[in-house]
């Protein structure tokens, strides 16, 4: 009996030595642990893509490169990528400058219904505008036939118009956030010492909201050179470097082009990327001293009030035209060829089932990306160790990353073992966490900025080791982001197109497939259909997202990358 | 009165916000250089008023008139009034000199003469040399002087200046306060000044507009203010009172007594206005006019035997709450050095004096 005794008792203490190592290092281990689920499901795919495209028969080739840089036809996409970036953001920029400046210092009576206006287009995939295109300025477009337009739709133009319309949230909540913020009294001042209103907007409005417009500016142009739907649908015979890499994948199988093609369009991206952040802590205009004061609205010049409303109400109305031509073709048998009014497209099968679906893999994606951001978010605000901020950036790097170039790297690194994932839901699934996890961690991070560090000392102060702590006290404080998380991911997650379009397998659609599908064949009153159908979910989404909002006044960034 | 010797005239002004008045009739004069305060509780108005005088806020009915011109619906950058905010809201991306030259250049002035000017408004501020800082390399004191040339580049007729001392801290606030006093009464001009601090706005007015509720309660120098406070709001606004109610017992012309009984027993005074015996009276005592001691006064009248309740030694005072006749009586000590500090339950003795101002609660019957 002492005999045993005495022997189990060195035994017990190695496993308590154990267990308060584990206890005591459980915050690096998770970090370890998440880091690694960070390498396999977001570097090693676009590692993936970059060694595709300088792998050639015999070793390292630059063969790939030097045929995108020599066809016309390639360097034409790039150039054409970025002209179209660039116009997309000045209209933007100059749209949501316009609303923003109404909505906030215009007539009472106007900044409601136009702020309500200019964020509609969150609640709708990108691809609801190329769609709406279509049905009016398409081949047997209702505008076309009526006044015998000659103007075609397809090409750059399309392409133009679709994007500024989705991506006028975008532009419009930073600019619209910034100007809220910035301290009227510093106009009036202006004003009082003799300025006349333009002379304000130029002298003083402009250059203190600069950093905010370039920010705003830099995002808009990210989203759009890597947004597919739209340029894909409307695209035409135009090149463009997303839909010309989904061409190259599934129509031609040339895997080597299509790396190339995504390397080409993912420098861009982590250039602004980096420039962003940059900003984003490099030095803000400071108001100085004193409470904001709430703005009054005041007369605005004719000068400016003109061309300001006659920008804002032709945005506004292109809105509310989009998503009325949509609506009405969900439900007529072909909105302006024939208008007799059928549940059929509402009812498809295909569609419904394709919907079904999307909720099941958004479900899955949301759950599994709340519970990882939840966690990075932990890490990344109270772990110690080396290299937080490198986790930190990584985990919000999947936003800037193009759908398309995560696309074909899941394609190309989980096809084949170890991480044979191709053809399942899990695959999908996946690659809408790690694409969509920024959101989830920021919001992660700045509820635990809220949080008190003292509170989890107390509970350890208390007695309480870590999972104790971590369990009874973070995560049920933690919850509101978990929930924010976990809806965010899921309604972006439901409308995203570019990186599932690659990964779908025959037998199971999704409904942003569908919608590409039935766009790209011109079965509007399917994709019509369908798009509402999303539409409603994201909707639905929102009043979750807006009364957790009220109840808990928590706030998640408006981010949408699709 | 001479017309002219008003700068700023305010006629019967009215502001609704939504429905709630916030404005309800204000109606003064500013003199030509002189030093104005509205004072007053948050939510009173002063401030919605400062901005209707400088053009931010429109007045829904009554008439602001600018030396001699009505301006009512002239917008803020064509009106002769210039105002210094609360957070001084200077331009944060550009310098002190820059934003003191916005409005000249504005004006179109010239080159010379605006780096002249500027020379001159920032030796006038104390600023010498500080033109090319940017804002953010300013200390809050440096900052509130910037907002005070910029204020005064354009010469305005009237200054306005929004709670201007708020965002300091007290002993850099005593001595702004002594400056923009300084300078205003070199410069000559007019100004309007709003602050929520009583103690402030005593120390440098040359009359104080007290509001309460979009009223004008009383219009008068910090002296009348303070000594003849026309209400109870008024009275406990500028300082800490005594409120003594009582009935007018016995009024004597010749000798121009009162007595009223009130209840810690009779107090005798001197009536400031008319009153009648039987009249219902409020007496306003301030805490600094009692004295207070430990034996029984020798003579005077209004001696009242009381026990201490609290004593509190803070320097350059003695603050006690005495009980007499279960009356709490507030008094403050001056120089209490002198007698030491009486303890809690002491007895002591009271002395009111008889210069007394009266509130009317309702005339005799």
């Amino acid at each position: 009996m002492a005999r045993a005794e005495s022997l189990s008792v060195p035994q017990s203490s190695l496993w308590e030595k154990l267990k308060t190592f584990v206890n005591a290092e459980l915050v690096n281990i998770l970090a370890g642990f998440l880091f690694l689920l960070l390498v396999i499901f977001l570097l090693y795919p676009i590692v993936a893509v970059l060694i595709k495209s300088v792998k050639g028969p015999q070793g390292l080739t630059l063969s790939y490169y030097l045929k995108f840089f020599v066809k016309g036809y390639y360097f034409r996409s790039l150039t054409n990528t970025l002209l179209l970036g660039f116009i997309n953001t000045v209209v933007c920029l100059v749209v949501a400058f316009c609303l923003a400046y109404l909505t906030t210092r215009g007539p009472l009576s106007l900044r409601k219904p136009l702020k309500v206006v200019s964020m509609m287009p969150l609640i709708a995939p990108p691809y609801l505008f190329a769609i709406s295109l279509i049905i009016l300025f398409g081949h047997s477009g209702i505008m076309t036939k009526a006044f015998g337009i000659k103007w075609s739709l397809y090409g750059f133009n399309g392409v133009v118009i679709a994007q500024t319309l989705a991506f006028i949230p975008l532009a419009y909540l930073m600019i619209e956030n910034t100007l809220r913020s910035l301290n009227p009294n510093l106009e009036e001042s202006a004003y009082d010492l003799g300025a006349s209103e333009v002379r304000i907007i130029r002298t003083i409005t402009i250059p203190l909201l600069a950093p905010g417009i370039l920010k705003a500016g830099l995002l808009v142009f990210v989203m759009t050179i890597a947004e597919f739907g739209n340029a894909a649908i409307l695209g035409g015979r135009t090149p463009f470097l997303a839909p010309d890499t989904y061409t190259m994948i599934i129509g031609e199988a040339d895997f080597e082009m299509g790396s190339v093609l995504s390397v080409i369009l993912i420098i861009p991206c982590i250039i602004i990327f980096f420039l962003h952040n940059y900003l984003l802590t490099g030095k803000k205009f400071t108001t100085i001293g004193g409470k904001p004061v709430a703005s009054e609205p005041r007369k605005i010049t004719p000068f400016v009030k003109i061309p300001f409303l006659a920008i804002s109400c032709a945005a506004a109305m292109a809105i509310l035209v989009s998503f009325g031509v949509v609506l009405f073709a969900s439900f007529t048998k072909i909105l302006g060829i024939n208008n007799q009014l059928v549940l059929s497209h509402i009812k498809n099968f295909d569609s419904n089932l394709a919907i079904y679906n999307s909720i099941k893999v958004s479900l899955v994606a949301a759950l599994i990306g709340a519970i990882i951001g939840t966690l990075l978010a932990y890490v990344i605000v109270r772990g110690k160790f080396f290299g937080r901020s490198f986790i930190e950036m990584v985990s919000l790097s999947g936003f800037a990353l193009p759908g398309t170039v995560i696309g074909i790297g899941y394609l190309l690194a989980f096809n084949t073992p170890p991480f044979k994932l191709t053809g399942g839901i899990m695959i999908l699934a996946l690659n809408c966490v790690f694409r969509f996890l920024a959101v989830g961690v920021e919001a992660g991070i700045s509820k635990l900025h809220q949080i008190n560090i003292e509170i989890e000392e107390a509970s350890s102060d208390l007695g309480a080791n870590f999972m104790t702590t971590f369990y009874k006290i973070v995560l049920p404080l933690m919850f509101p982001a978990f929930v924010a998380g976990f809806i965010y991911t899921f309604m972006t997650a439901i409308v995203s197109l570019s990186a599932v379009v690659f990964l779908v397998s025959p037998g199971f659609e999704l409904a942003a497939v569908k919608i590409f599908d039935a766009a790209v064949y011109g079965e509007i009153g399917v994709a019509s259909a369908t798009t509402m159908k999303l539409v409603l979910i994201v909707m639905i989404c929102m009043v979750f997202l807006n009364f957790l909002t009220k109840k808990t006044g928590f706030d998640i960034s408006q981010k949408k990358g699709v | 009165m001479n017309h002219s010797q008003w700068m700023l005239i305010l006629n019967d002004i009215h502001k609704f916000y939504d429905r709630l008045e916030v404005l309800k009739g204000i109606s003064m004069e500013v003199k030509t250089g002189e030093l104005v305060t509205f004072v007053g509780p948050s939510g009173c108005g002063k401030t919605t008023l400062l901005r209707i005088i400088g053009g931010f806020t429109n007045l829904d009915s009554g008439e602001v008139i600018l030396d001699g011109e009505r301006i009512n619906h002239q917008p803020p950058n064509l009106r002769d009034t210039r105002i210094c905010f609360q957070n001084y809201a200077l331009f944060p991306h550009m310098t002190v000199a820059e934003n003191v030259s916005y409005g000249l250049k504005i004006r179109k002035w010239k080159k010379g003469k605006i780096a002249e000017r500027v020379e001159e408004l920032l030796k006038l501020v104390k600023l010498e040399g500080l033109g090319g800082r940017m804002i953010d390399k300013l200390s809050g004191g440096q900052q509130q002087r910037v907002a005070l040339a910029r204020a005064l580049s354009l010469e305005p007729k009237v200054l306005l200046l929004d709670e201007p001392l708020s965002n300091l801290d007290a002993n850099l606030r005593l001595i702004m306060r002594g400056e923009i006093r300084k300078l205003q009464e070199r410069l000559k001009i007019t100004t309007i000044f709003v602050t929520h601090d009583q103690f402030e706005a005593m120390s440098i007015s040359d009359r104080i507009v007290v509001m309460k509720e979009g009223i004008i309660q009383q219009i008068g120098t910090p002296i009348e203010i303070y000594e003849r406070p026309r209400n109870e709001f008024i009275a406990g606004f500028v300082g800490y009172v005594n409120f003594l109610d009582g009935v007018i017992e016995a009024f004597d012309i010749g000798l121009e007594r009162a007595t009223a009984s009130t209840s810690v027993g009779k107090i005798q005074f001197i009536p400031e206005r008319n009153i009648h015996v039987g009249d219902r009276v409020k007496l306003v005592i301030r805490p600094e006019t009692i004295s207070i001691s430990k034996s029984q006064p020798r003579e005077g009248n209004n001696i009242f035997e009381g026990e201490v309740e609290i004593g509190m030694y803070v320097g350059s005072l003695a603050k006690y709450t005495v009980q007499v006749k279960g009356e709490r009586i507030i008094i403050d000590q001056a120089n209490p050095r002198e007698t030491g500090v009486f303890k809690t339950s002491e007895k002591v003795y009271l002395s009111i004096p008889i210069n007394i101002h009266l509130l009317m609660k309702s005339a005799a019957p």
